[in-house]
């Protein structure tokens, strides 16, 4: 039982309290259009149309035109409304992971069905370019009482936070992992350099300079970490295919989970010549300060 | 110590750098793997505790929701919990209602408030102050302050004290600027609250007096009540919710495995990519340990031919070079151990900034028979990696090797 599960809900949607059970469509009565209605001027339809979302489309077997009962109080039968529509919902990851069907109705109709009056949750205002949008909210919160103005872009740092979140742990994974892949490949590269060190020794012996043989060694690190960077964004990219068709259909969202972009490549490339450089050239450098007829054995 | 381990011992230190580097490469991996599976199964038991603080194993929220997942109430609050309470499976029942409370001229405008029955709550322990007093001695009198209990964050951003009174209103007419009704409270006691987020304001008051702040509408409403069922097995818990689902249409009754499975599903991305890390680090210590003893096996396959020469038996080469695969695997697991459980803490500490989580959860748990689990997994699977370097090493050609060696 988290409070976080108190999440704040749009006027227009209304969770989960659709009595789903496809009715024999009865008329509903004409709806009141009085002066002091929020409708006034604007009859309603006699029959209401709410908008459905594809899932719970799918799930109910709803099409637009079915007439279904819609309550807001569970146990009490409610309006007959039709099925006016099917939406897709947006790719929204602060939605992923909940489950709840949704639907959309007029305002009115919520209102109405709550028994909320002239009520809303939120209503959104558009300034003109010309008028500065803190300004603007600064004098709404002047005048306001009982509601507070908020900047769009506060709104979306703070509904954002979930991702910043979890953008920081993944770094951190991010970070354990190369630290893994440098002991990795240091280790490998030594190991590789110490192998071969009856060759470097007959180079040296030939006449070949320290700076060169370290220099061919860190080339030949440095050939080496490319090619596995490009290996690793191939396995990366299938990956992400697989990563991406799971939890597309686990969540039935069209977000996408995995995304392997020109930067992401680019970093991973970098990190990886770094490291295969300064790998190659600590195993390099190793070997070269040995004499010669000490690598050779003798 | 036996002469292999005395052998592979000396192997091993024989090459200082590369072995230090092996073992570091290893206890990360260790490291990894032990995270994940401290966050794979952390989040379950977290969870699981977290819901069983006080006992009760069922929730009762609006039906088709979690509870507090919407602003959804309960109507008819009282003769639910009646019933409830009148059934003698149930031992105890706690309702509760949410709501915000308008905080006129203070620092921050509302505040997330709990109307609960002291008696039976299960949502706050008593940190400090005097708790709400049971139904029975609270006065009654519409002037007469209305003791609280809140938590630290409050204090903090309120800049109150225990002691102190403020009022909280309900009502907000926005046109005429006024609240419909207003009650001076006093702070009466400091609670930790176990299910809200550590750094929102909470405030608990007794809950009629809340539905008579919040107006007519809420006069019987509650947005969740706990059960607790008198035998506390799960086939207990279970018909006694499936009896909740049969006489209660209006409500759903959520039994603590249910919630847990929930909540995983929500956080089951997090399990997802645990399991696929966790299977990643132990590839890369089975790459590791079996690259490294490869590499060393072919450096040193004059000595091993000499060895072979001298008599030494193929299952002993073998012994020996699986033993340095266990004790790289060995010490590198130890110090795996070590570093896992620091950057648990410190994996935990980001993901416990996650926005609206309960202050009493965690991502990471340590679990000893998953974690050992797991680092002897790892440990089998890096022991394992030196097994076909060590069938390579006792299958070395003896003459041929040793020729090779004395010529280079």
């Amino acid at each position: 039982m988290c409070y976080r599960w108190r999440a704040v809900s749009a006027a227009l949607v209304l969770f989960a309290a659709l009595a789903a059970c496809p009715a024999l469509a009865p008329t509903a009565g004409a709806q009141g259009d009085t002066i002091l209605s929020p409708t006034y001027g604007r009859r309603a339809p006699t029959v209401r149309g709410i908008a459905v979302d594809a899932r719970m489309a799918e799930d109910f077997g709803l099409r637009p035109g079915a007439v279904v009962r819609l309550s807001g109080t569970p146990g009490v039968p409610g309006d007959s409304v039709t099925v006016a529509a099917v939406f897709e919902r947006r790719a929204d990851p602060a939605e992923v992971a909940r489950r709840e069907y949704r639907i959309r109705t007029h305002v009115d109709h919520l209102q109405q069905l709550l028994a909320l009056d002239d009520r809303v949750d939120r209503f959104a205002v558009g300034v003109p370019d010309s008028v500065p949008i803190d300004s603007a909210v600064a004098r709404i919160n002047h005048v306001a009482f009982g509601f507070r103005a908020h900047k769009s872009a506060d709104v979306a740092v703070q509904s954002s936070r979930t991702f910043r979140v979890v953008e920081r742990f993944h770094r951190a994974i991010g970070l354990i992992t190369v630290v893994a892949s440098a002991v990795f490949l240091l280790c490998l590269l030594l190991l590789s350099v110490e192998e071969r060190r009856r060759d470097i020794a007959a180079l040296r012996l030939m006449g070949i300079s320290q700076a060169t043989v370290v220099r061919a060694i860190v080339i030949e690190a440095a050939l080496v970490s490319v090619i596995g960077s490009v290996i690793g964004a191939g396995i990366g990219w299938v990956a992400s295919l697989i990563v991406n068709a799971h939890f597309q259909q686990v969540y039935r969202t069209p977000l996408l989970f995995a995304l392997l972009t020109p930067e992401i490549f680019a970093f991973a490339t970098l990190t990886s010549l770094v490291l295969g450089i300064a790998a190659g050239a600590v195993a390099a450098w190793r070997l070269v300060r040995t004499p010669p007829l000490t690598l050779l054995g003798r | 110590m036996s002469m292999r381990a005395t052998l592979a011992l000396a192997t091993l230190r024989r090459h200082p750098s590369r072995t230090a580097l092996a073992v570091m490469g290893i206890a990360v991996a260790a490291a990894l793997l032990l995270d994940m599976v401290m966050l794979a199964t952390g989040m379950r038991e977290s969870f699981r505790s977290l819901l069983l603080t006080r006992g009760y194993q069922l929730r009762v929220s609006p039906k088709g929701t979690l509870p507090f997942d919407s602003e959804a109430t309960i109507d008819g609050a009282t003769a639910i919990v009646s019933a409830l309470r009148a059934n003698p499976d149930i031992r105890a029942v706690s309702p509760g209602l949410g709501a915000t409370l308008a905080l006129p001229g203070h620092r921050f405008p509302s505040v997330f408030s709990l109307g609960l029955e002291s008696d039976v709550q299960g949502d706050y322990v008593l940190d400090g102050g005097r708790d709400l007093p049971p139904p029975s001695d609270r006065t009654t009198g519409a002037a007469a302050p209305l003791p609280a209990v809140v938590n630290r964050a409050f204090l903090l951003r309120s800049g109150k004290q225990l002691g102190d009174t403020l009022t909280v209103a309900s009502g907000i007419d926005a046109q005429l600027r006024t609240t419909a009704r207003a009650r001076v409270v006093v702070l009466a006691g400091e609670g930790r609250f176990f299910y809200v987020p550590a750094e929102t304001p909470v405030m608990a008051l007794p809950l009629r007096e809340l539905r008579t702040l919040l107006g007519s509408a809420y006069r019987d409403r509650m947005s969740v009540a706990m059960a607790e069922s008198r035998r506390g097995d799960s086939a207990s818990v279970e018909a006694v919710r499936t009896w909740i689902a049969q006489t209660q249409p209006r409500v759903t009754a959520i039994s603590t495995e249910t919630a847990i499975r929930q909540v995983e599903e929500r956080l089951s991305y997090f399990r997802q990519l645990a399991f696929v890390l966790g299977a990643i680090s132990l590839g890369i210590g089975f790459l590791l340990v079996a690259t490294l003893v490869t590499l060393s096996v072919n450096e040193r396959r004059g000595e091993i031919a000499v060895l072979r020469a001298i008599g030494t038996q193929k299952g002993g080469v073998l012994r020996q070079v699986f033993l340095e695969g266990f004790m790289l695997s060995a010490t590198g697991i130890a110090g795996g151990l070590l570093l896992g459980l620091v950057t648990a803490r410190w994996l935990n500490g980001i993901l416990r900034d996650f926005p609206g989580l309960p202050a009493a959860f965690d991502f990471f748990r340590w679990s000893p028979e998953a974690a050992w689990k797991s680092l002897a997994l790892l440990l089998v699977s890096g022991t394992l990696a030196g097994l076909l370097p060590a069938w390579r090493a006792a299958s070395i050609p003896i003459v041929r090797s040793l020729r090779e060696d004395a010529v280079g």
